[in-house]
This record gives structure tokens, sequence and C-alpha cells, in this order.
């Protein structure tokens, strides 16, 4: 095994311009702030992904929840940002969720066991209604 | 902050003689393995998900004890599990890992190295414990997380992972009902993707040991 090359480098670019095109829309109703997230969550933007939903976090929303409907693809480093958001949202008391997983990224969540620490609801509408309460 | 490879073998030895608590090769050799893709994994270099590890950034951590399994792993051009990352790292790495991972103890004034004499002839090294706090604190957030339900952090999630592989949870905690912590110990080792497969690796490699040495074909 010896140094990577140049077409592992290409390999590399391929990849992360690939796992750019992670997109967060937040929109907030009645407390609870939604998160539309598209596009791939891995290590080369979880940084990114968990930043822009701790930012867009403020102290009036009792609870949060990601819409996972147009994410096609989680990594561990991904899982790892869902983790912390979702524990520094148990720190300050408020509600977190997910929604509307794609099977893909159902299955990592179940495989990995996340489904029995984080709520999933099957859409925003079952999700908005049980944090709203 | 320490790495997961230190943090293991600070749990692994034993505090007075600076001995490693008895643990079986393959046992000790995937724990460090998979520590050093943890560490990577944790610095945004590696990645992983349930059929692939993946090197989403080559460049280096600026740790010795990292980098050069970075560079191997890179150099792999052929898709790879995390599984057979940590079976092939722990044959040809672990030894070389941890000895780096001990001289940085040292350096950091956690341990110190002593030559001793093992039953009145052969040499040994023992690292005994100089400042203890750093292992307590590592203890103390192990059992906070198994002691309560609350959502755990992702970097004690993955140290109970190593902690389950190498069999450690009754020597951290002598006065408990491990049987007790298993529910969550299993439910917390399931949720980092590396953890999980330490099981599997070190199966793998005991599998291979037992048919080696009983002339059987693997």
């Amino acid at each position: 095994m010896g140094q990577p090359s140049e077409s592992d480098a290409g390999m590399y670019w391929s990849r992360y311009e690939e796992s750019k095109s992670m997109k967060v829309v937040v929109e907030r109703q009645n407390g609870v702030l939604s998160a539309r997230v598209s596009g791939r969550v891995d290590s080369t933007n979880a940084r990114d992904f968990e930043e822009a939903i701790r930012t867009a976090i403020e102290d009036d929303d009792r609870a949060v929840v990601m819409d996972f409907e147009n994410l096609a693809y989680i990594s561990s480093a991904g899982l790892r940002a869902v983790l912390m958001t979702a524990k520094n949202q148990w720190r300050r008391d408020a509600k977190f969720a997910l929604c509307s997983l794609q099977d893909l990224v159902r299955e990592v969540f179940e495989v990995s066991g996340f489904d029995k620490i984080i709520t999933i609801h099957p859409g925003m509408d079952e999700a908005r209604s049980a944090l709203e309460s | 902050m320490l790495t997961f490879t230190e943090e293991i073998l600070l749990l692994l030895l034993d505090d007075e003689d600076g001995s490693f608590v008895p643990i079986s090769k393959a046992n000790l050799s995937c724990a460090i393995a998979g520590a050093v893709l943890m560490d990577l994994a944790f610095a945004y270099r590696i990645d992983t998900d349930p059929d692939e590890l993946v090197v989403n950034d080559a460049t280096p951590t600026g740790n010795p004890m990292l980098d050069g399994t970075l560079a191997k792993i890179a150099a792999q051009r052929q898709p790879t599990n995390t599984r057979t990352w940590i079976r092939v790292l722990s044959v040809e790495d672990a030894p070389g890992i941890r000895e780096q991972a001990l001289e940085s103890l040292v350096a950091r004034g956690i341990l110190e190295q002593r030559e001793a004499r093992v039953m009145w002839a052969f040499r040994a090294r023992r690292y005994p414990t100089i400042d203890g706090n750093v292992e307590q604190e590592v203890k103390l957030r192990i059992g906070q997380v198994l002691h309560s339900d609350d959502i755990p952090d992702p970097r004690d999630v993955a140290l109970i992972g190593l902690v389950d592989a190498c069999d450690l949870l009754g020597d951290i905690f002598p006065d408990r009902n491990i049987d007790q912590l298993r529910p969550r110990v299993d439910q917390l080792r399931k949720m980092d993707l590396i953890g999980r497969e330490l099981a599997g690796a070190i199966a793998d490699i005991e599998h291979t040991v037992t048919m080696a040495l009983s002339g059987a074909p693997y």
C-alpha cells in the first residue's frame, strides 16, 4: 500500500463535490423550528450541517424537528451531528424529533439504534402535532 | 484532549504496578485498531456507513499515531468495510500504535515508564499512573452515561464500545452488577458504527487462530 495517487485525489475531490450538495432550509411556526435537510450529510459537511442548525435555533424555540424527506444519505459523521443536536436540545429542555426519513436513511438509523434514542415521525404533520402539544 | 487510543490504554493499565489487565491479544489489538479509526473519524478524515469505510480527507492530522494509519487507508483503492480495516490494522499496526500512545501518555506526565523484572529473569516495561485525574475523569464520563437514560455524547458512545470490546466494565465498576448495565451498554455500542464492528472483528481473528491451531482450513 503506497501513498495516495493523483487519481485518489480526484476521487476525494469528486466525493467532496458530491457531498457539498447538502442544504438546510429552516422555518419557524408556533415555537417549533423545522429544518428541511436535503442532499447528503457526511464527514465533508457534518460540521456545517450541525452549525447551520445550531445558529438557526433561537432561545424561544421550544422544539426542533429535522425533515429528512430529501436527505438521500447520512454517514456516521452525520449521525453524530444529529446526536449532538439532540443532546443540545435535551440540555436546554427543548424537544427534538426527526421526520420523513427515506428508506436508506431510516435503515441507517435503525441499524445504529438511533431510532431508540431519537423520536422519528412518519411526516411533518405528525411531528408538528406531537411537538406542539 | 486525549485520543481514544490513549483513553482505552489508560483504562487497560493497572494504576499501581502499571501492567496491563488480563486481556486477550485479539481483544487488545482490535480495540487499538478501532480506537485509531474512531480518532480519525472524529477528526473528520474518515467516514463510515454500514457498508463501507472511506477517506474523505487525506490531510494529515499532525498526530503521527494517526497519520500512518490514515495514509495506509487512503492508499487502499478497493472499497473496504470497517470490520476488515479493524482486522488488518489489529494485525499489522496495533503493536506500534500502542507503543506510540504509551509514549504520548508518558510525555504528557500521566504515566511513567519503568523497567521491571518478571519471574526474576525477564525484563518487562511497566507504566504506573502518575496523574490519576485523567483516568478518573474518563471513568466518571462512562459511569454518567451508563447509569442514566440521557442522550449520550458521541465521544462517550464510542469509548463505551471500546471498553466493552475489552471487557473492562467489571474492572471499572467492581461494585456494580454488570448484567444490569448490559441493556444500556448494548444500546450505546450499536450507536457507533466502528464500535459495533469490533465484536465481529475479534470473532474473525479468534476463529482464524482456532482454525490455524487445529490445522483445519479457514
